[in-house]
């Protein structure tokens, strides 16, 4: 992508930072107030991976103890004992030891769906990959130095830091039963004599200005500091889909924001806003709320498009299909996100409102559906590897498409009704959510792993992890799309006997998940202590990440990168670093057919 | 073809011909998803087969872009798009829309059950398990959780009226593949017909334990509403026209002793959170003399209270408690019983009282308890079992 060399040459200047970027000070206590104060967005990437990924785990055990609980209906039998006498008993309550109280049980499953709901989504998927892979990528990527006001940066992983610990405090208060929405007049009205709710809810509060700040960051940054160069169709669409991102999150946050703010006043101060009670409307809450949490889903989701366009294309050595389509159709998915709140209560709202958010619904299915199809053509005559990176990013296709398609059905109005809150809502959103983004994502680290830690992992374990992750997540929720259609309505922490077949292989399904997780990790501890050294471009990309060295020095590039070449002209360009007998290019000749 | 994945996805047949094309569109929309992932997944491992990556042989050139192609695959799916979105809402509006010779039914939801009023004002005595549990150890059948019975008459149009006392619920018939969301500030509903029995249905009468005509739909609530919401179920039970209107006159209450009115309503309203025979739920028991928590219950015993006040259960206490709950909350309770006001009648609430004392052996002055206790089902005797051993 440049025509300077920018891995010697560098004598004269900047010799102190030659090194990997890590590599700024000496001695324990240093190094940490280094990391602490860095202002450096690689460092502050990798401390926001490791938050997110240590959030993810505390998720996940919720989740798995959710699934534990789901492994056995719950029953309360009552039998007349020949002596007259009645005996209550309960069966399948694995949440208390105590067979008398029930409740006990529930009240615990309840608090325990809640943290995974609310960890997961306002601590873990909405700042997982545009905060940790796209801090790190977005400025190397543009071929800058750093984003654009890299102070602000660390000050919104501080943000981060602190929204996560009210979260943490209120967990350790025994946690909140409210589910992660929060529906009034329930969490208005559960725990009246408590803190905790007011603060998970602060916690949300406090992590969507993080969001906000880190959103702000990028479009400036992608405004004003791309190398020379390098037009907005230049851009790799990893940046597009995080500058998608980044609008959502600066444009959806602050209602929320105040939403939540309503609810912290409703609570304490019995202001009536959302609680009939007080004289507020339950519905307005649900709409403020919706208005944010519907276009942040896509800020989960685009940064995880993103990851694949990037992905699919250097690990097939093809230009990616129809460049321009997929980066509107990401600018397009954001504006249309803000159109489509009402389809999360169509039970809850009249005719014409159902039949508008209905119709607007199936809008935004549409750019979807163009960038699946983008990404299989790409495919086409490419020169595929089967590495980790790129059996993830076939696994994205194949559970995304599958958590598109569940959506048709959600959002056409008559099966919406039967399908509403119940596990087929479930299945489809952990199809979009976790087989879309959670699979890009650990798909993402594995192809980033190199060139941000500077070594390589085992590719082995690594397809074995992949493999097991794929069997497991769909194991784990596709039993779940038949679940919903049968009947069973989600946050049920007992349920009729007919159900638990289904139950019952998702849980086990679970537990291979977690299998594969496992696998990663320490696959990658073990990158980390013995992992051979990673080349500077270790998958012939050609976006300005793979100039540099692996890991990166601190100022990113020796020289100000200059841009010579589209990020996926695989055809005509041998990669940086790469020698032409491993990447040969095709024949000239055939290229002038085709332009 | 049809029917076999119909029972694959929805377990039960459908009940109404909106449920009917409900299935039918989504049935539609599996194959058109079918029809699409196959096309493309088929394609992706295809050419991930064809074009893996040989060493020394690079990609070969192929266009990045194809304007036709794009167009296509844009306009198809976006025009597949809006017959669905046509389909579904023609199918929406056949299950909100009301015919114009329905009966309108009152739905009333609190923390964690259901109540319906029939238009005469009635409501329903009967109640039964949602499931009746063989015991894996003695093989004996064993009772689950009673829940209330709505019964209505076969081939008839009905509409919903909904209302919660607290929080949102959302009442959800999954045969009838519709749930409607029920809030505490506004009226929702839906409307259905029932659909018609055939000689095969057969269930069985709670009073008599005897099979009957009829035909069961499961009642869900839908909306998270706290400790119990997965235990907030009915049933509504189907039953010829004829035997619709007789059991309409008899569940009129007032032929019934008190003691037996105060069972019916509390088997309908209260057992979801109180107890009678002496165990823990989320409410104290009913069950004189029982003692957990520091406590001791029932009619006649002291009540600490959350305040720290003690207070003797009598008639008035427990009418206070049951209109206005949040007055003297029992110590070491949550104190979130929503209030009965307006919801039961006189009858109802002197009942609920004459039944409360009669847990602790305080027979009713008529001196008709003896009479009604022959009458009654296994589950009363048990109760006056227990009366007669913890009362004190």
């Amino acid at each position: 992508m440049t025509t300077i060399d920018t891995t010697s040459g560098h004598a004269g200047h900047h010799d102190d930072h030659d090194g990997p970027y890590w590599d700024s000070a000496h001695g324990l206590v240093p190094k940490v107030i280094d990391w602490m104060t860095t202002v450096d967005h690689k460092k502050i990437g990798v401390m926001y991976l490791f938050a997110v990924l240590f959030m993810f785990f505390l998720g996940g055990v919720a989740a798995l103890a959710v699934r534990i609980e789901l492994l056995e209906p719950v029953r309360t039998l009552t039998e007349t004992l020949p002596d007259g006498t009645v005996q209550t008993t309960i069966t399948g309550q694995l949440f208390t030891t105590n067979p008398e109280n029930m409740q006990a049980g529930n009240n615990v499953y309840n608090r325990l769906f809640t943290l995974h709901g609310a960890i997961m989504v306002f601590m873990f998927i909405v700042p997982s990959i545009p905060a940790s892979l796209g801090n790190f990528f977005l400025p190397l990527q543009l071929g800058a130095k750093d984003v654009a006001f890299p102070r602000l940066n660390l000050f919104s992983w501080y943000i981060y830091v602190a929204g996560s610990i009210f979260g943490i405090a209120s967990i350790l208060m025994n946690g909140v039963d409210t589910g992660w929405t929060f529906y009034t007049p329930y969490s208005t009205t559960t725990d009246a004599d408590h803190w905790r709710v007011v603060l998970m809810i602060l916690a949300a509060f406090i992590l969507g200005f993080s969001s906000i700040l880190t959103g702000m960051n990028f479009i400036v940054t992608v405004h004003k500091l791309r190398a020379p160069g390098m037009g907005w169709f230049d851009m790799p669409l990893l940046i597009w889909a995080l500058y998608a991102t980044s609008i959502i999150q600066v444009l959806a946050t602050p209602v929320i924001g105040i939403t939540l703010l309503l609810l912290v006043f409703e609570r304490i101060m019995k202001v009536g806003i959302f609680d009939p009670a007080l004289g507020g409307d339950p519905v307005l809450y649900q709409h403020f709320f919706w208005f944010y949490s519907h276009p942040v889903v896509y800020v989960m989701i685009l940064p995880a498009m993103g990851l694949i366009s990037e992905m699919l294309s250097v690990h097939s050595r093809k230009k990616i299909f129809g460049y321009r389509a997929i980066a509107f159709s990401s600018l397009g998915i954001a504006a249309v996100s803000f159109l489509v709140w009402g389809h999360h209560m169509f039970t809850a709202m009249g005719e014409l409102a159902s039949m508008l958010f209905s119709a607007l619904t199936f809008l935004v299915a549409i750019p979807t559906a163009i960038k699946v199809f983008n990404w299989i053509a790409t495919l086409y005559k490419g020169s595929i590897v089967l590495n980790t990176p790129m059996l993830y990013t076939l696994a994205f296709l194949f559970t995304f498409s599958i958590g598109g398609l569940t959506g048709l059905p959600l959002g056409a109005l008559a099966t919406d009704l039967h399908l509403h809150d119940s596990y087929f809502v479930v299945a489809h959103f952990h199809y979009v959510m976790m087989g879309g983004t959670v699979i890009a994502m650990v798909g993402g680290i594995h192809h980033y792993w190199p060139k941000m830690f500077g070594r390589m992992y085992n590719e082995t374990w690594g397809i074995i992890g992949c493999v097991l992750v794929f069997i497991g997540f769909n194991v784990t929720f596709f039993t779940q799309f038949f679940l919903g259609t049968q009947g069973m309505p989600r946050r049920y922490a007992n349920y009729v006997d007919e159900f638990q077949l289904l139950h019952q292989i998702s849980t086990y399904g679970s537990w291979i998940l977690l299998a594969g997780f496992l696998v990663h990790l320490f696959n990658f501890i073990h990158s980390l202590l013995v992992g051979p050294k990673a080349p500077p471009n270790p998958w012939g990309g050609l976006t300005l990440e793979w100039e540099t060295e692996s890991p990166p020095i601190l100022h990113n590039f020796h020289h100000e990168p200059l841009v010579t070449h589209g990020p996926y002209d695989f055809e005509s360009v041998v990669p940086p670093h790469c020698d032409e007998k491993d990447y040969p290019l095709p024949d000239p000749a055939d290229l002038k057919d085709h332009h | 073809m049809n029917e076999f994945m119909q029972r694959m996805f929805f377990g039960d047949p459908s009940q109404t011909d909106a449920a009917t094309h409900t299935d039918g569109l989504f049935i539609m929309l599996w194959w058109f998803g079918v029809f699409w992932f196959v096309l493309l997944m088929g394609l992706m491992v295809y050419w991930v087969i064809k074009y893996r990556r040989r060493p020394g042989v690079p990609a070969q050139i192929s266009p990045s872009h194809n304007t036709p192609l794009e167009i296509i695959w844009t306009v198809v799916p976006s025009s597949s798009l809006l017959v669905i979105f046509l389909l579904g809402f023609w199918g929406y509006m056949d299950k909100i829309t009301p015919a114009g010779d329905s009966i309108q039914l009152d739905i009333n939801a609190y923390k964690w059950g259901w109540a319906m009023k029939y238009p005469n004002g009635a409501e329903t005595t009967w109640t039964a398990p949602l499931a009746n549990v063989e015991d894996p150890v003695t093989g004996a059948v064993l009772k689950g959780d009673d829940y209330p019975i709505f019964v209505l008459p076969e081939d008839t149009e009905f509409n919903l009226r909904m209302i919660s006392q607290d929080v949102i619920h959302a009442f959800w018939v999954p045969d009838l593949r519709v749930k409607m969301d029920v809030y505490p500030n506004r009226y929702t509903g839906f409307a259905f017909r029932t659909p018609v029995l055939s000689a095969d249905d057969q269930v069985i009468n709670p009073e008599t334990s005897e099979p009957m005509n009829g035909r069961d739909l499961v009642v869900f609530c839908a909306e998270y509403c706290g400790d119990k919401h997965s235990q907030m179920a009915a049933t509504i039970r189907i039953v010829p026209k004829g035997e619709y209107a007789a059991w309409l006159q008899s569940v009129n209450l007032g032929d019934l002793p008190p003691a037996r009115v105060g069972e019916v309503t509390w088997k309908s309203k209260c057992a979801s959170c109180h107890s009678v025979d002496g165990s823990p739920n989320v409410g104290p028991t009913w069950l004189a003399g029982a003692t957990y928590q520091g406590q001791t219950y029932g009619f006649g015993n002291d009540v600490i209270l959350n305040n720290g006040q003690t207070v003797t259960r009598d008639d008035n206490y427990v009418r206070e408690s049951i209109l206005e709950p949040a007055a003297k909350v029992v110590n070491g309770y949550p104190g979130n019983m929503p209030s009965f006001q307006g919801q039961l009648s006189e009858d109802q609430l002197s009942g609920l009282i004459a039944y409360y004392k009669e847990l602790a052996g305080v027979v009713a002055e008529d001196g008709t308890e003896t009479g009604a206790g022959e009458e009654t089902t296994g589950v009363d005797e048990t109760g006056e079992d227990k009366t007669a051993g913890g009362g004190d």
